[in-house]
């Protein structure tokens, strides 16, 4: 063990020695010192650095500041084009990432709708009216049947989403948040059922995309109540009233903003399913004292006139039907009240 | 040769003990020269070099309190210089070879002949490749020693290292050379 460190000390020792000769000053030969010696005095001989060279240095030395300013000037340049690079690089990333963004969503809301153009119901057939004699004998398959490419045209479409939302109480709020990046494709399938359906006049695929909403949210969905509002309207137009009715019987609505348009749609789907006094109540419920006298009055007026002329009540048709005429004397049922009162 | 050779004019300091820059750079740019010259290798411009020194020279002037030599602090200012030139000069390599070489004629001395340059230019690009391969602190010691031919006394002041701890480097960088110079000529051959 002493002899390694001995030899250890010997070799500090040894390189502590001054070294007095230069290798680049040594003869050639041909010992490795000499050739490094002739390697080292090729490496030493540099150009002078005259005094054309001290000038040339002194100058740009004087013009620093422009000099730097244009190296300042390409860094900048520099930076910024990567920041920019980086920056849609980032955005990239985050668009491939978080899927398709809420850039569909204002396009499928149709925020700026008039609510009358689509609350009106045309081309209802009602039945002939029944002579004051043969009230009693109802009909039920005369109670407001609308053709189906039209009679779905029941109600909603004036409405926005967010009236929807926060008009009509539908199902209990969702117990947790979803993460914005599920709203955001939640928006864009309800978006695009809304279109198919409004748009391209397909309630076919309106209801698929639908199918697909509930199968990936279920009930949590945040946008589970417009979703519902938006299949009701599909079911309607396919005709596929049983389905509509159901979904209209689990709600809970009110007779304001667009929960009006949807009770009005229940009571006449309930008259026709034959649930009369289901139906009966709801129609009172819309034809309150302070209800305004518009569409879906004028419905709900012809309609309960209807079911109460199928429930033996001649003198509440009449009285109805009457009403109907002084409130609505060129409305869309005028010619069918009178004809039914005999006017 | 001596440290400071015939360019020992002294340094012109004014009444606040900080150095004139034009009195520095008229004593001390040949010698900041030539030693950015020979830290840095062939396949630098020279003039580049001493105007990037003396920038930073200026920019640090008045931080310079007269506790060093004004050539230890003009030489360390060299050799961080030329030592991020050497490491911005690798990066270049990968863009353009010709840049080197076009350099490197601006910097022939104009007295060789095209065959003495060439083997000049080979010996000088071999030194610097066996050189690079060297520890940094040997790798100085060794270039100051035997290109600039300093004393080791010289260069200690220099450097600020210990006399012993310069002959220590040399020693050890003059072994690392020749195995180098010998790993060299064998994977040449």
């Amino acid at each position: 063990m002493k002899e390694p460190m001995a030899r250890g000390r010997q070799t500090d020792a040894d390189e502590r020695t001054p070294i007095r000769d230069r290798w680049s000053a040594r003869p050639s030969g041909d010992s490795d010192e000499a050739l490094a010696g002739a390697l080292l005095r090729s490496a030493a001989v540099v150009p002078p650095f005259g005094a054309k060279n001290l000038a040339d240095v002194a100058a740009r030395l004087r013009s620093r500041e422009r000099h730097l300013t244009r190296r300042w000037a390409w860094q900048v340049a520099i930076a910024v084009g990567l920041l920019l690079f980086g920056g849609a690089l980032y955005a990239a990333v985050l668009h491939i990432l978080r899927g398709p963004s809420l850039r569909t969503l204002p396009a499928a809301v149709p925020v700026s709708m008039p609510a009358s153009a689509s609350v009106r119901r045309p081309h209802a057939v009602v039945a002939p009216p029944p002579a004051p004699a043969l009230l009693p004998e109802p009909e039920p398959s005369s109670v407001v049947r609308a053709e189906e490419t039209h009679a779905p045209r029941l109600a909603f479409r004036g409405a926005t989403q967010e009236s929807v939302a926060t008009k009509v109480s539908l199902e209990p709020p969702p117990a947790l948040p979803p993460s914005p990046s599920a709203l955001a494709q939640e928006s864009r399938l309800l978006a695009g059922a809304i279109h198919k359906l409004r748009q391209e006049q397909d309630p076919g695929q309106a209801l698929a995309m639908l199918d697909e909403h509930r199968a990936r949210f279920g009930a949590n969905g945040a946008l589970e109540p417009e979703a519902n509002v938006t299949r009701i309207e599909a079911l309607l137009r396919l005709g596929r009233h049983d389905q509509a009715l159901g979904l209209l019987d689990g709600l809970a609505l009110t007779t304001a903003g667009v929960g009006r348009e949807m009770l009005v749609a229940r009571a006449e789907l309930r008259a026709e399913k034959g649930r009369r006094a289901a139906a009966l109540n709801d129609f009172n419920s819309l034809l309150s004292a302070d209800a305004p006298p518009d569409a879906v009055s004028e419905r709900a007026l012809y309609g309960r006139a209807t079911c109460r002329a199928q429930m033996g009540d001649g003198a509440g048709a009449r009285a109805d039907l009457e009403n109907y005429l002084s409130r609505f004397p060129t409305g869309r049922f005028a010619n069918q009240a009178r004809t039914l009162i005999g006017k | 040769m001596t440290l400071v050779r015939s360019d020992a004019t002294p340094v012109i300091e004014s009444r606040s003990g900080v150095p004139d820059l034009e009195a520095l750079y008229r004593a001390h740019a040949p010698t900041v020269a030539r030693w950015a010259a020979k830290l840095a290798g062939p396949l630098v411009d020279v003039d580049d070099l001493v105007h990037e020194i003396f920038l930073v020279v200026r920019r640090r002037l008045p931080e310079f309190r007269g506790e060093a030599k004004v050539t230890t602090w003009l030489y360390r200012i060299t050799e961080r210089v030329a030592r991020e030139s050497r490491r911005k000069d690798r990066f270049r390599r990968w863009f353009s070879r010709a840049r080197h070489l076009e350099i490197e004629r601006t910097m022939a001395p104009p007295h060789l002949t095209p065959v003495d340059e060439f083997e000049r230019r080979q010996s000088s690009e071999t030194v610097y490749r066996i050189l690079d391969r060297l520890p940094g602190k040997y790798r100085n010691v060794l270039i100051l020693f035997e290109l600039e031919e300093l004393s080791g006394e010289e260069i200690a002041t220099l450097t600020g290292l210990k006399l012993a701890t310069v002959w220590v480097h040399l020693h050890r960088a003059r072994a690392r050379f020749i195995a180098e110079m010998k790993r060299d000529s064998g994977r040449r051959t």
